[in-house]
């Protein structure tokens, strides 16, 4: 394990991936998102009606946080072009005699463009100009019951009778820091650990220091579980640097959450560990088990079901999911530390990520077994 | 033009010799596209799972139930109580409840306010943001309907209620993406960051793998002593490959994912050819900072999702903090996800989309000067 520890600390392909990279890019991920959410959002009005009304609604979604007027139109072309030209993501249409329809009690309409290529502001923007036609629509209602002689409550009941109260539990105002980068993070991890551990038994043939290696032992078994507790080791001090330094830094800590994720993420460490040093175990080509390891490890974040959920993939793309470690980490992440339940809700995962622990260490006994028998009977003859 | 083809011949020897180059370059980029771009074959979620606690049991209710459950977004698990639901939500069998009170119709019915409890679990976006619009689209529905059928009451006709219940109507219309799905958003700028990518991580190996066999003089030379035909002999094969995968991905995925092309393709081959010539100068310039190629793969493993996420793809650019938005317009990627976003999914075309063209120019000349100097150093060290 010592030994291993110097070597971590001395060869590159295993202290820049796994010291000096994850650093830079967990407080990056962190930066990206630093303004939390979508503001002010570039937008078009095109008033046709300039009554008192239009001019109204028009300030009110002024004064919405998602919403800024940057240009006004005179025309549906006007507004694809802008749209086209990447300026605005949305446009409100007043259309003329908006106001005096309304008084006249004919229906009138409010038309709302957004541009669907980009979908994280096009949805902001619906959500702050919809609540604001759908309320201005219910004022005239509430008005005209009222002018009817209604009395008030009767009117206010009448507007809406049925209140929908919603509560959202875990992000209520849907932070992108809160939700983002925890994810970002944690499969940086996993990635980190994976691409360093795919060289931890070849690297000593390719550096020829396999010699010195079985100078301190001949069995695999305990070279792969010394080498094993260096590396967790250094996953360990991740995990200091992510719970104490990371998080802490973007407001992301929750110390209560702290030890189910940790016990959470030793899994991961070890499920990754794991199948690095059965593929290290397995190949000598270093270049090709690099190659391997980021084809595993680069898809785990969209496969996860982080950001697009599993169950809307197709069922091959499930099963693929299935056998990344990482897919079965963030389920039990997210209700340890999203929704910070207690630890007994991520058995279930964490007995998915044993399995790969119990499969993958064994493998790459055995393997490394066979490998050093052929070492020492080459050297022998 | 014999040097430029001495090194293009001799580049492809590099290549069909080297596995670990001809499979990030040649075999990655069709299979990450088919790989990733499957997962959202079906471009959005659907039947995504509610549980409901009616307390009600009414006709009411009922029909709410109903309304919510013939969306094509919500799945409902009927559950008997709040803490069974809230079971539900923990275990992760479904996404939120939604708790309809005893008195519902009573209270519609006696003309008071009726109330109506929806808990969404946000820990994941895409499910709760969906459930919480169509909830809310289902209830201002019914909400609608007692109050025509109120107004009917009062003696008006069809037309006078229809007025009277809804007098200012929304008319939504979310131009190119009209589903409003995450595959039709995410898809097209997908593809190109694995384009991007795959080439990026291959050229930057294949240049690393130069300096590492001590090859870089050797290539010089065979230039005849000219730096920017080294460069244009080695960019050549890179150029032709990715340009035909851009049109594989453009003619093959984009039919096989169900992405159309709004824009013309004439503009659409011009800009990934600028685009690909910027990365292939890029991949070259960060290639020539290593000095092993395993070391340049483990690295560059890593630049996938940072280049992602400061495209402005995600996150809108104008959200971005100001360091971010500095680092991400020095990046190819960005100008070109503007333009090729605008041709592929709005039908904008390269004229609509100067700036961003001139940006991904300078930056291309830019690279360019960078890589010719550091090379002249490498050549004078080596």
């Amino acid at each position: 394990m010592v030994r291993e520890w110097k070597r971590i600390f001395s060869i590159p392909n295993f202290y820049v991936v796994l010291l000096v990279i994850p650093p830079i890019i967990f407080l990056f991920y962190g930066f990206i998102y630093q303004k939390q959410f979508a503001r002010e959002l570039p937008m078009a009005v095109w008033d046709e009606d300039r009554s008192s009304v239009s001019r109204t609604l028009t300030d009110m979604m002024e004064q919405n946080e998602n919403i800024h007027f940057t240009n006004v139109v005179f025309s549906n072309a006007e507004i694809e072009k802008l749209m086209k030209e990447g300026k605005i993501f949305g446009a409100v249409h007043f259309l003329k005699n908006m106001e005096s329809d309304a008084k006249k009690n004919h229906q009138s309409n409010i038309t709302l463009y957004t541009n669907g290529a980009y979908l994280v502001p096009a949805k902001m923007i619906y959500k702050g100009a919809a609540e604001i036609i759908i309320k201005a629509g219910l004022a005239v209602v509430l008005q005209k019951a009222e002018k009817q002689g209604m009395p008030a409550d009767k009117a206010n009941t009448l507007v809406q009778p049925i209140k929908l109260n919603t509560t959202v539990l875990y992000n209520p105002e849907f932070n992108y820091q809160m939700y983002l980068t925890p994810g970002l993070v944690t499969v940086g991890l996993q990635m980190a650990l994976i691409v360093a551990s795919v060289l931890i038994l070849n690297l000593e043939f390719k550096k020829n220091t396999i010699g010195s290696l079985l100078r301190i032992s001949t069995s695999s078994s305990q070279i792969v579980i010394g080498k094993m507790l260096a590396h967790l080791c250094i996953a360990w001090l991740l995990f200091i640097m992510i719970s104490f330094v990371v998080f802490p830094v973007f407001d992301l800590g929750k110390p209560q959450t702290d030890f189910s994720f940790f016990v959470l993420y030793t899994l991961l460490a070890l499920a990754c560990i794991g199948i690095g040093m059965m593929l290290s175990a397995i190949s000598d080509n270093l270049l090709f088990v690099v190659d391997v390891a980021l084809f595993f490890t680069s898809p785990a974040f969209v496969f996860s079901g982080f950001t697009f959920p599993r169950w809307a993939m197709p069922w091959y793309d499930q099963v693929y999911a299935d056998i990344m470690p990482y897919t079965h980490f963030l389920d039990g992440f997210i209700k340890l530390y999203f929704m910070e339940l207690p630890i007994g809700y991520a058995f279930p995962e964490m007995i998915r990520l044993c399995v790969f622990i119990g499969i993958t260490f064994p493998v790459a006994v055995v393997v490394f077994q066979k490998k050093i028998n052929q070492y020492l009977k080459n050297i022998q003859h | 033009m014999k040097e430029i083809f001495d090194i293009l011949k001799r580049e492809v020897r590099n290549i069909s010799k080297d596995s670990s180059l001809f499979l990030i370059l040649l075999i990655a980029p069709v299979l990450y596209a088919f790989m990733y771009g499957s997962i959202y074959l079906n471009k959005g979620e659907e039947k995504v799972k509610l549980a409901l606690i009616d307390e009600d049991g009414t006709a009411v209710s009922r029909l709410l139930t109903e309304q919510l459950n013939s969306t094509p977004m919500i799945e409902i698990i009927p559950s008997s109580d709040i803490s069974e639901a809230q079971e539900k939500m923990y275990q992760g069998e479904v996404e939120g409840y939604f708790y309809i009170q005893k008195d519902l119709e009573k209270y519609i019915l006696s003309q008071k306010q009726a109330n109506v409890n929806l808990v969404l679990n946000a820990s994941r976006f895409l499910p709760s943001s969906d459930l919480l619009s169509t909830v809310t689209k289902v209830c201002l529905t019914v909400g609608a309907g007692v109050r025509k059928t109120y107004f009917n009451r009062q003696g008006m006709n069809e037309d006078e209620s229809m007025k009277m219940t809804n007098p200012i109507n929304m008319d939504y219309r979310p131009l190119y993406n009209s589903s409003m799905t995450y595959g039709a958003f995410l898809l097209p700028g997908l593809l190109a960051i694995i384009l991007q990518q795959t080439l990026l991580i291959g050229v930057a190996a294949g240049f690393t793998s130069e300096r590492e066999e001590k090859k870089l003089r050797d290539l010089y030379e065979i230039s005849g002593c000219s730096i920017s035909k080294m460069i244009f002999g080695k960019e050549m094969l890179y150029f032709c490959v990715f340009m035909i995968f851009g049109v594989f991905f453009a003619v093959v995925n984009f039919s096989v994912f169900g992405v159309t092309i709004r824009g013309s393709f004439p503009d659409l081959t011009f800009i990934t050819a600028i685009f690909i010539a910027a990365v292939i100068i890029l991949g070259m310039l960060i290639g020539s900072f290593f000095k092993s190629k395993l070391f340049a793969f483990q690295v560059l493993v890593f630049s996938s999702y940072p280049i992602f996420l400061v495209t402005g793809y995600s996150m809108p650019y104008q959200s971005l903090p100001r360091g971010i938005q500095v680092f991400s317009d020095l990046l190819p990627t960005s100008p070109f996800l503007k333009v090729y976003i605008s041709i592929v999914q709005t039908g904008g075309t390269v004229l609509d989309n100067m700036g961003s063209v001139v940006h991904l120019l300078i930056l291309l000349i830019a690279l360019l000067l960078f890589l010719m100097l550091r090379i002249k150093y490498l050549v004078s060290k080596a």
